[in-house]
């Protein structure tokens, strides 16, 4: 009876241990929990089942850049589309400091020793901060940046997410480096009604993001960041060292959708899925066809 | 009736015993002869229990020594002491899990017996204590409490050990299997020449079973007595008990061995 | 049904997830008890310590899931990976019912049976692996069942801070705002939850002493 228990016991042991995480033949790739990331993700799936003959598992709509870290240290997940500014900030929780070029490399080199994992070339958009305002107002005071918008701020109410404000490198930074004055205190928003807050003349001054898709469609301007004060968040392919020696080619196929979407084409695509309702895979294989890339 | 073997085979010497603010056995002697059935006749609390137990070491006295075939105690393993000395206790406390056969069979398989040899003294054992040797198979759960003591007093027996410990064993059964078992226990005596240590609060049992009575009360020893010169004692505790328990001693005390 | 349909399209990363689900719990349910039954051993033989063992594993047990994911995080080796911290607070979570269980289990033995064997000359340990364990297993077994109950609910969880496992699948499900995804996480970990709790009390019963 004991020569049995222990062996049961052997047998569940073995069975718990061969549940340890981990896949050979599949590329797992993932994305956070908003459009654009949704979308970014997509693309690099639908690139990877495009050129090779590797399956793609996609693990989208993962709640933050934490928990994509985590299942890329734990070997959940091989590629995720992550932000140059975001890994050096929230990841590797360095000052935000250098232009574009320098940001990739700090960020590509650290990766590589601390994590084991690296960046492919950057897709070519740079989805920083954007502090927009209406066209009308754009053309009619003739302002481009935010050094020349600063006089006109004392006459106008502003809109902010909630996550800006709280981030030292968010609102406080903002007002310091270009010496804004509202009207009065920020108004605390949903992201996603800042756009339309600022259309129906509720606020002058919204924080959204560069590649917001409702930017050319509500005719808003984003204002230029003369003094640099953002970092940039170039969109990259962050993928494991291991996938690449596992399967050398994924390098080459990633490398080819190098600087291929402008901020342009990454606010049409944003648009098209959030504001036109379509499928978010449809959109991506157009784009893809587009720039031929598909097969 | 004096002990007639020259070294006792256990023999306490001043021992005392106490416990959380309590003196359990005080100023106790008493020797043991090789081959003797000593009762242990008292009433709960007085201390009787507790000698048996120091007797196999489940219980180390405060003071004084206790010496087994001559050797102090403290110069034995407890563990070789133990397996030396047979228990038998009232609630009996079988191991529920193992069989008739595994139970008995215990002390001699952790003494390293071949398994030839534990089940050939497994089935002289049942035999030897009344019981069908069919019974060897079965769980505890499945005896009456005759049979689960008399697999007691087998399990006690298995490793053939020179010196029998037993408390109240029989305090649990109806006066029928009582009256068997204690007759059973006397031919046993008769063919195995134990030394026995028996504990007991019943006069009458005391006066069947005992080559001597050591008669306790409030953790001292108060006489030593054979069963017929308890009955004619004068000793006020003694006649206290002859008086308390009524008639049928005299006929109790005959069927003593000696 | 739709969700059935989307778990069978998906069944790989179905697969997947409750795999990672399953190590979760199963390494830190072995690692509880490889710690918890000795520790119940010994605060039944030595019963001062009792009190104290108990208390702490009680305290840890009123801790919120999430709040101690949250109190783990900041620590050095442990937050840099979430699977490990998860399996550290699973871990910690299953320690009460399986310490207390073998604490209860041996204490219930019947002490006759512990005084017989004593007198017999059983060793310490002759009386704990022969005697002790194999009466008490049945106990354990059941302090063992409610960790396993618990741990495949916390794991659950564990996503949140990026450990994996079926949480996942819900958390995405509520991001995406998609009823398949959540009950694709959701079902599965129901079903292990029924069947650790079936499969354990099982052996539970099985194991019974007569």
């Amino acid at each position: 009876m004991t020569r049995l228990r222990a062996s049961l016991a052997l047998l569940c042991c073995a069975a718990l241990l061969s549940c340890a995480p981990s896949h050979a033949d599949r590329i797992v790739v993932g994305s956070k929990n908003f459009t654009e990331s949704f979308i970014l993700g997509e693309l690099i799936a639908q690139q990877v089942e495009a050129h090779t003959t590797l399956k793609v598992e996609r693990r989208f709509y993962l709640a933050g850049t934490y928990i994509c870290q985590q299942a890329m240290l734990a070997g959940r997940l091989d590629i995720y589309p992550e932000y140059t500014g975001t890994a050096l900030t929230a990841i590797l929780k360095q000052d935000a400091a250098g232009d574009k070029v320098a940001v990739y490399d700090r960020v590509k080199r650290e990766y590589e020793q601390k994590f084991g994992l690296t960046l492919t070339p950057a897709l070519g958009f740079n989805d920083t901060f954007a502090m927009e305002i209406r066209g009308e107002d754009a053309r009619r005071l003739k302002i481009k940046t935010l050094s020349e918008a600063a006089q006109f701020t004392p006459h106008w109410r502003a809109g902010f997410g909630y996550e800006f404000m709280e981030r030292p490198d968010g609102y406080r930074g903002l007002v310091a480096t270009y010496g804004l004055k509202f009207a009065e205190q920020p108004r605390i928003m949903d992201l996603g009604l800042l756009a339309r807050a600022l259309k129906d003349h509720q606020i002058d001054f919204a924080g959204g993001n560069a590649t917001d898709g409702l930017i050319p469609a509500l005719d808003l301007v984003a204002l230029e960041d003369d003094r640099h004060y953002f970092p940039p968040y170039e969109a990259v392919p962050v993928i494991r060292q291991e996938t690449v020696n596992q399967h050398p080619e994924l390098a080459g196929i990633l490398a080819q959708l190098a600087g291929k979407i402008s901020d342009a084409e990454m606010q049409q695509m944003n648009y098209a899925v959030d504001g036109k309702h379509r499928d978010a895979s449809e959109v991506v294989h157009e784009f893809l066809k587009l720039k031929n890339l598909a097969q | 009736m004096p002990p007639h073997t020259s070294t006792p085979k256990i023999e306490f010497v001043d021992v005392s015993y106490h416990v959380a603010g309590t003196q359990v056995l005080s100023g106790f002697n008493l020797q043991i002869a090789n081959g003797e059935t000593l009762v242990l006749l008292g009433r709960s609390g007085s201390g009787k229990t507790t000698t048996l137990k120091l007797i196999n070491r489940l219980v180390s006295p405060t003071s004084g020594e206790i010496r087994v075939d001559g050797k102090p105690q403290q110069q034995i393993d407890v563990i070789r002491l133990r397996r030396g000395i047979g228990y038998v206790i009232q609630e009996v406390g079988l191991f529920p899990h193992f069989t008739v056969a595994r139970n008995v069979g215990l002390v001699p398989k952790i003494e390293g017996w071949s398994e030839d040899r534990i089940q050939a003294r497994v089935q002289e054992l049942l035999q030897l204590v009344g019981l069908e040797g069919t019974l060897a198979s079965r769980y505890p759960h499945q005896l009456s409490g005759g049979q689960r003591q008399r697999v007691g007093v087998a399990r006690a027996l298995a490793a053939n050990p020179e010196i029998l410990l037993m408390d109240e064993p029989f305090g649990a059964l109806d006066p029928l299997t009582r009256d068997e078992v204690q007759r059973e226990f006397l031919s046993l005596q008769q063919q195995l020449h134990k030394t026995v240590v028996f504990v007991t609060h019943d006069l009458h049992e005391a006066l069947r079973l005992g080559s001597r009575i050591a008669l306790m009360e409030a953790a001292r020893l108060v006489t030593v007595l054979s069963p017929h010169e308890f009955l004619k004692s004068t000793d006020p505790w003694a006649s206290a008990y002859v008086r308390a328990f009524g008639a049928g001693l005299e006929a109790a005390a005959d069927r003593g061995t000696r | 049904m739709k969700v059935l349909r989307f778990m069978l399209q998906n069944q790989t990363q179905v697969r997947d997830l409750t795999l990672e689900h399953l190590w979760l719990v199963g390494v830190s349910t072995i690692l509880a008890m490889l710690i918890g039954i000795p520790l119940g051993i010994l605060i039944a033989h030595r019963t001062r310590l009792n009190k104290p063992v108990l208390a702490s594993a009680n305290i840890i047990q009123t801790i919120p899931g999430l709040a101690l994911f949250g109190f783990l995080l900041p620590v050095p080796w442990l937050g840099a990976r979430a699977d490990r911290l998860a399996i550290l607070a699973l871990t910690l979570y299953a320690l009460l019912p399986i310490i207390r269980n073998t604490y209860e289990g041996i204490r219930g033995v019947d002490p006759a049976v512990i005084e017989a064997g004593k007198g017999m000359g059983l060793t310490e340990s002759q009386l704990l692996y022969q005697v002790e364990l194999p009466l008490a297993v049945s106990v354990i077994l059941s302090g063992v069942r409610v960790a396993v109950v618990i741990s495949v609910g916390l794991a659950t969880i564990a996503a949140a801070i990026g450990a994996g496992g079926l949480g996942e699948f819900i958390y995405r499900g509520l991001s995406m705002v998609d009823n398949r995804v959540i009950l694709s996480g959701a079902i599965p970990a129901a079903l292990l939850a029924l069947l650790a709790d079936f499969g354990v009390g099982w052996l539970e019963r099985r194991l019974q002493p007569k």
